[in-house]
């Protein structure tokens, strides 16, 4: 019964109930969509370090780490791959040479770090393949010739393989994608023209389109003019396994795209044993021995595993080489705990005044339960109970319109291009794709159930304090 | 049989800076079956006295038995489930909840005294016979006119088969139909069940249906007279 006139009780004065109701949904919503933006981003940044550019434990001879010597290999790479082998959780091997060198054309340079792959065995560990940008080669495809290279769309920005020009073809697509004949028609000048950098290309649709227009179509027509030269060639210096300058002609066998500007500025990959053939280095030499798990919750367990076992080497999990990344995601954390907390605040102080309100508004009425028998246990709990309905209502409304935004989100993604610039120089992504734990879900009812049992006890406290004399006087 | 002794029972209060003895060396005793009005001028003490039976305030001096129990010996939880279980109050402003209907109404303090279902909706049926309005057993208060909220009320008193039923002032909102036809329901359960009744009230209409008319003045009985008002 006093369950029943409890939740009877929360819709008395639907309005106030309905008004503290859509502040508990709207601020649990902002509370956990906002978490699970935060989430992805931080789940997708993770997800690319590891697919993309380390996978989950790396093995590197003590010194090559900070010196780059090509002498620095590792020593005894069979007992290595023996140990990763037998620990438990470590799906797929892979080993690489890696050498500093210079990436050039004839119109730009700069400084890269060229990574010799076994092709077949990196596809089984990385996903960067996937990141190819299409028409720009076929990764190491079969019609792959030698001295093939596989670089950043950065780097190739650097080395001006990239360039920009709006061809007949680029106002067709234009066309198809709905940029108004009014618009196209002022690019008109542009035809034809190369632009060597986005900036340069920027420059001019500034000269020629109105600041909406800008603003409006710039990234379709940037993206329309994006243009390759298949079959483009980069020159790769650096020194042999003696100290010599040497160096060859790659050609581009595909340009990828992450959301890692400095991982796409500085990394080539090349065939292992094209690498091996001109730095002079011996069949079976690694500089580094990557390992991949079946999941990331693994990685301390595996990684100190293989640590024990070869105390002679460096042996580093993503989490180590990339410190910030698993700083920034605890970080995170806390600050979205911090977040969370003044989100319930707020609702508690709501939900006291909304209470406190209903108290007071029903002082004869308390009353009159205190004369006929009710005690103090029962008033107690009716008006916890109250407060409970009034925060578990709101918390589940908040929680559903969560769950179907973030799934919708999830679907279609946030496109956060306006900042891609700033976040994918920090290697996050631009495009951002909401998602959350169940369990998270479960953490925040309970959560709310206590804000809302916190919440009721100075109104509860007040009804008790009522005598029924005085309330049964008065109003 | 007596129901209720007050033996020189005072009430003093000390909210202001003069001391207001409100309830002023009253010696009384009810018994079964009385139908007995308090009656007398505004601030004589009738509401006073009648919380103090209730056992809703303690007197300052003096003794209060009901049913057997010293309720100066009950603690404050104690005085609760004594009011639960020995008194039914009948209040001027009906006080119903409005959120529940009339049968909940009736039936809540049967539930918080946990009585199964079905014996509890048997006695709900029976008491809104007995007050007229098994019809409307469906209907919130704010459904019901005054007097059918203050028989609601007087069912929902009855219903835990208390000692006797506190009325303060139960017809002061209500017109001359409505509390004639709520005096005939309490005279019917007088008579017929030796209910208890035990009003205060300035109300004639009340005054010439007791059989017991108890006058106060200045907190001390001026009159305990016995009518032959015959019910």
């Amino acid at each position: 019964m006093i369950t029943s006139i409890a939740w009877k009780n929360v819709w008395r004065n639907k309005t106030r109930s309905l008004t503290v109701i859509a502040a508990v949904t709207v601020g649990v919503f902002a509370g956990v969509f906002a978490m699970a933006a935060i989430n992805s981003s931080i789940v997708q940044r993770i997800d690319a370090a590891v697919n993309e550019e380390l996978s989950h434990i790396q093995i590197d001879n003590p010194g090559f780490r900070g010196s780059s010597d090509i002498a620095n290999v590792i020593a005894e790479p069979e007992k290595v791959v023996s140990v990763l082998e037998e620990t438990p959780g470590v799906t797929h091997i892979t080993g690489r040479i890696i050498v500093r060198g210079i990436a050039s054309t004839s119109a730009g340079s700069a400084g890269v770090e060229i990574n010799g792959i076994d092709v077949e065995k990196e596809q089984q560990i990385f996903t960067l393949k996937e990141r190819l940008i299409p028409g720009t080669g076929s990764y190491f495809g079969s019609d792959t010739r030698l001295n093939s290279a596989f670089i950043g769309e950065k780097l190739a920005k650097e080395l001006y393989i990239i360039r920009y020009i709006l061809t007949e073809e680029s106002f067709a697509t234009l066309d198809a994608e709905g940029v108004p004949a009014a618009v196209t028609g002022k690019l008109k000048p542009l035809e034809n023209q190369r632009f060597t950098t986005e900036k340069k290309l920027s420059e001019a649709l500034s000269g020629l389109l109105s600041a909406k227009e800008v603003k409006l179509y710039a990234m379709k027509i940037k993206e329309a003019a994006w243009s390759y030269r298949e079959g483009s060639k980069v020159i790769l210096t650096f020194l042999d396994a003696n100290g010599t300058q040497t160096g060859a002609a790659f050609r581009i066998s595909g340009i990828f795209r992450t959301n890692n500007d400095f991982f796409e500025a500085f990394s080539v990959f090349v065939p292992r044993d094209e690498l091996l053939r001109l730095t002079g280095m011996e069949e079976g030499q690694y500089h580094r021995i990557i390992a991949r798990l079946e999941e990331n919750d693994l990685t301390e367990r595996a990684s100190a595993a293989v640590k024990a076992s070869l105390p002679g080497l460096e042996v580093m999990n993503w989490k180590q080489i990339q410190t910030d990344l698993a700083m920034i995601a605890d970080y995170v954390n806390q600050i979205y705990g911090i977040f969370m907390v003044l989100i319930l605040a707020a609702l508690a102080f709501g939900i006291v005044n909304t209470m406190l309100m209903a108290v007071l508004e029903r002082t004869r009425e308390l009353g009159m339960l205190s004369a006929i028998g009710m005690n103090r246990r029962r008033v107690f709990a009716m008006i916890m109970l109250e407060s409970i309905f009034l925060s578990i209502v709101g918390g589940f409304a908040g929680m559903a319109v969560s769950a179907i935004v973030i799934a919708i989100t999830n679907h279609t993604g946030i496109n956060l291009v306006k900042y891609a610039e700033g976040l994918e120089a920090f290697g996050y992504s631009a495009h951002l794709y909401p998602t959350i734990g169940a369990d998270f879900f479960i953490m925040l009812t309970v959560m709310i159930v206590i804000t809302g049992i916190i919440s009721a006890i100075y109104p509860a406290r007040k009804a008790l304090q009522l005598n029924p004399v005085e309330a049964l006087r008065g109003e | 049989m007596k129901v209720v002794e007050i033996n020189d029972v005072f009430k003093t209060y000390h909210d202001t800076a003069v001391e207001v003895k409100a309830v002023n060396g009253v010696t009384l005793s009810f018994d079964k079956g009385d139908f007995a009005v308090i009656v007398g001028p505004s601030g004589s003490g009738k509401t006073t006295l009648l919380n103090l039976i209730g056992g809703l305030d303690q007197p300052t001096a003096g003794e209060i038995i009901v049913a057997g129990h010293r309720l100066s010996e009950l603690k404050p939880s104690e005085l609760i489930d004594f009011r639960m279980e020995h008194v039914g109050f009948v209040f001027q402003s009906y006080n119903l909840i409005p959120v529940l209907t009339a049968s909940e109404n009736v039936g809540f303090i049967m539930s918080l005294q946990k009585w199964p279902k079905e014996k509890r909706m048997a006695r709900t049926g029976e008491l809104l016979e007995a007050v007229g309005l098994s019809e409307r057993h469906n209907s919130r208060p704010s459904q019901l006119s005054g007097g059918q909220q203050q028989r609601v009320a007087v069912a929902r008193a009855l219903a835990p088969r208390p000692q006797f039923i506190l009325a303060d002032e139960p017809t002061a909102n209500l017109d001359t139909k409505s509390a004639e036809t709520l005096l005939d329901i309490m005279e019917k359960l007088n008579r017929e069940e030796e209910m208890t009744f035990i009003f205060s009230t300035h109300d004639v209409r009340v005054m010439k249906r007791a059989r017991r008319v108890i006058t106060l003045e200045d907190g001390k009985v001026v009159s305990d007279e016995r009518t032959n008002h015959n019910s």
